[in-house]
């Protein structure tokens, strides 16, 4: 579970400080699927990088599994990111010229274990995710939709128990879209964390649970009726 | 094993950027090519002096008449050896043998409308166990020759070339300066003396005919050539006929030397002093060409950083740590300046093999590949640790959301 207490980010350029994040406080519980809808320019980037380890906060806490994320060196941070965090981002950063597979096999390169049927492992979650058939494509050979199943498949591969996603449907045509929500149901099905950011209202009602930033503040909360 | 992945992430990098492996490989080779031309050449030279300085002998003593600091042999005109000297020098302990020459540079040498010049020697037929060199056709400078101020003489192969070509002169008649010599024999080849003069191009008469005859030097004799029984004894014998030269000439403790003396310890001396600077100075340019290798390395790879920001900051959110990064691009660096390296040790022999056939001394020995081998290892850690580092200290989180 991931438990976040009055968490600011300043951000300082030259004399010019800017306050981001003014005092998050906010729990999630072991599999549930929550929303975080904003704006843009209201800081959701910044939460969701806090959020996947990859800035530490100006103040406050950030509890992960009991862990606290705060006081963690730059080692065990990519530690965690490695085995606990899947990213989906909005541009699916995959890389060019490497094969879906590859790609998905990407995080296993900086795993302390590589495990033995890792290629059998990474071809079963493209088959997962329909691209079964596309193994050897690369990215620029694959539609949007296609690649951010695979940016996906990438995200599963350590077997993470958070997703975070930041607007994984921003780049992509409806019927993508549809199909996305629907893989990352089924991933919070399997009992994972999801969270999503996105300022797109009926994305956000897949998860069971919204929260509104605004002004780097949680604003209002919102249970989402299946 | 964890560097072994990151080993195949690099070697993907440089397979699928063909254009900057080109580029980094070139700048490696080139550096690299140089510098093993160089250090073939350099050492060819150095082979070269080696054998020249063996041509000159280490159980020789070579005196000289004058104290003019010159190089090459002194010519009859300043010739001050007197006989008395030569047997004084002979009855030295340890002295084998002691061998006088009349020397005159270029003399106008002709054999029918050919034309040449060449050194003439005047010599004793000791002559060529002093020098290790007889007549590989025909006769040498006899006794009897001398004795009888014979008009013959032993020609070196420079010489038999520029006037016969590849017929054979003995027994033709050849004019040195205005008198005419019979051809008797042909010198063996020498090669280069220390100082790089063609010890072929030389002519050999009876040392009676030279004084008398052609050099107008009956009294003295402007060269001697001592040779001992023990070399290592060459620089103590060398001090002993310097005093006697001095006692000889009557030479007050305040007058310098009229004469000059050379064992190969100071030949050698000589030599190295004027190939230094050389040395030197082709010593900087191969160090400095794999260095400027780097430099392009460095800068393309610095480009490569900021180019794939993205693809660190990718690396990064999944997993990689900063040393992660460190080493995939120090991996990158070293795997390509080695492979420069190869290719480069390998353009550079084959460019020396070809200056080798155009006549430079060249020399080939394991040297390059190993200086090829830690010079390429260590420009590319050298060179390749700061865009590495800069790479690992990228901040993930902004590099991802631009």
């Amino acid at each position: 579970m991931i438990k976040l207490q009055n968490i600011t980010k300043t951000f300082t350029t030259g004399t010019i400080q800017t306050r981001v994040l003014k005092g998050i406080t906010f729990a999630v519980e072991k599999s549930e699927f929550v929303s975080i809808m904003a704006a843009s320019g209201t800081g959701k980037t910044t939460l969701l990088n806090i959020l996947g380890c990859l800035l530490k906060a100006t103040s406050g806490s950030y509890l992960l599994e009991g862990t606290d994320i705060e006081t963690l060196n730059d080692d065990r941070l990519s530690e965690i990111r490695n085995k606990k965090i899947g990213f989906v981002f909005q541009t699916f950063n995959l890389l060019e010229r490497t094969s879906a597979l590859d790609n998905v096999l990407l995080p296993l390169v900086y795993a302390d274990v590589y495990p033995a049927d890792a290629r059998q492992k990474a071809i079963r979650l493209l088959e997962s995710v329909g691209l079964g058939d596309r193994i050897h494509y690369k990215p620029g050979e694959l539609s949007g939709g296609q690649q951010q199943r695979v940016a996906i498949a990438r995200a599963l591969i350590n077997d993470p128990s958070i997703i975070l996603a930041d607007e994984p449907t921003g780049n992509v045509d409806s019927d993508s879209s549809r199909e996305i929500m629907n893989i990352l149901g089924v991933l919070h099905g399997q009992g994972r964390i999801i969270i999503l950011v996105t300022h797109d209202i009926n994305v956000a009602r897949h998860a069971g649970r919204i929260l509104y930033l605004r002004e780097g503040r949680v604003d209002k909360e919102e249970k989402v009726s299946p | 094993m964890k560097l072994m992945r990151i080993a195949g992430v690099s070697i993907n990098v440089i397979a699928t950027h063909k254009a900057r492996t080109a580029l980094i490989l070139t700048a490696i080779v080139i550096g690299i090519a140089t510098l093993t031309v160089i250090v073939s050449l350099t050492q060819g030279a150095q082979k070269l002096i080696m054998k020249r300085i063996q041509n000159f002998g280490p159980d020789a003593i070579m005196v000289h008449s004058g104290a003019e600091k010159i190089r090459g042999p002194s010519t009859a005109g300043q010739a001050n050896i007197s006989r008395k000297d030569i047997s004084d020098i002979e009855s030295v302990e340890g002295v084998k043998l002691a061998s006088p020459f009349q020397v005159e540079l270029d003399m106008p040498i002709k054999f029918g409308n050919k034309f040449t010049t060449a050194w003439v020697f005047g010599v004793e037929p000791d002559w060529k166990d002093a020098w290790r060199r007889g007549a590989s056709k025909g006769e040498f400078i006899t006794a009897a020759d001398n004795d009888q101020l014979s008009k013959v003489c032993v020609m070196g192969q420079t010489v038999v070339k520029e006037l016969f070509g590849d017929s054979d002169p003995i027994g033709e008649s050849v004019l040195i300066g205005h008198i005419s010599f019979k051809a008797v024999g042909i010198l063996e080849k020498r090669g280069q003396s220390p100082v790089g003069t063609d010890f072929d191009n030389l002519i050999l008469i009876p040392f009676s005919t030279a004084s008398r005859r052609l050099m107008n030097q009956p009294l003295y004799s402007s060269m001697l050539r001592v040779i001992v029984h023990d070399p290592s004894k060459a620089k103590h014998i060398a001090a002993q006929i310097r005093e006697i030269l001095r006692n000889n000439h009557h030479l007050a403790l305040t007058e310098e030397d009229d004469f000059r003396i050379n064992t190969v310890e100071e030949v050698t001396e000589i030599i190295k002093s004027t190939s230094k600077t050389l040395d030197i100075f082709l010593l900087l340019v191969a160090v400095i060409s794999p260095i400027v290798g780097g430099l392009v390395l460095m800068n393309i790879m610095l480009i490569a950083v900021s180019e794939r920001k993205r693809e660190i900051g990718l690396r990064r959110a999944v997993g990689a740590k900063k040393k992660d990064i460190v080493v995939q691009f120090l991996e990158e660096s070293v795997l390509l300046t080695l492979a420069g390296g190869v290719i480069g040790v390998v353009a550079g022999i084959l460019i020396a093999f070809f200056i080798g056939r155009y006549g430079k001394p060249i020399s080939i020995t394991y040297t390059p590949f190993v200086l090829a081998f830690i010079l390429s290892t260590s420009i590319g850690l050298f060179f390749g640790i700061y865009p590495a580092r800069k790479a690992a200290s990228l901040d993930p989180a902004t590099t991802l959301s631009r």
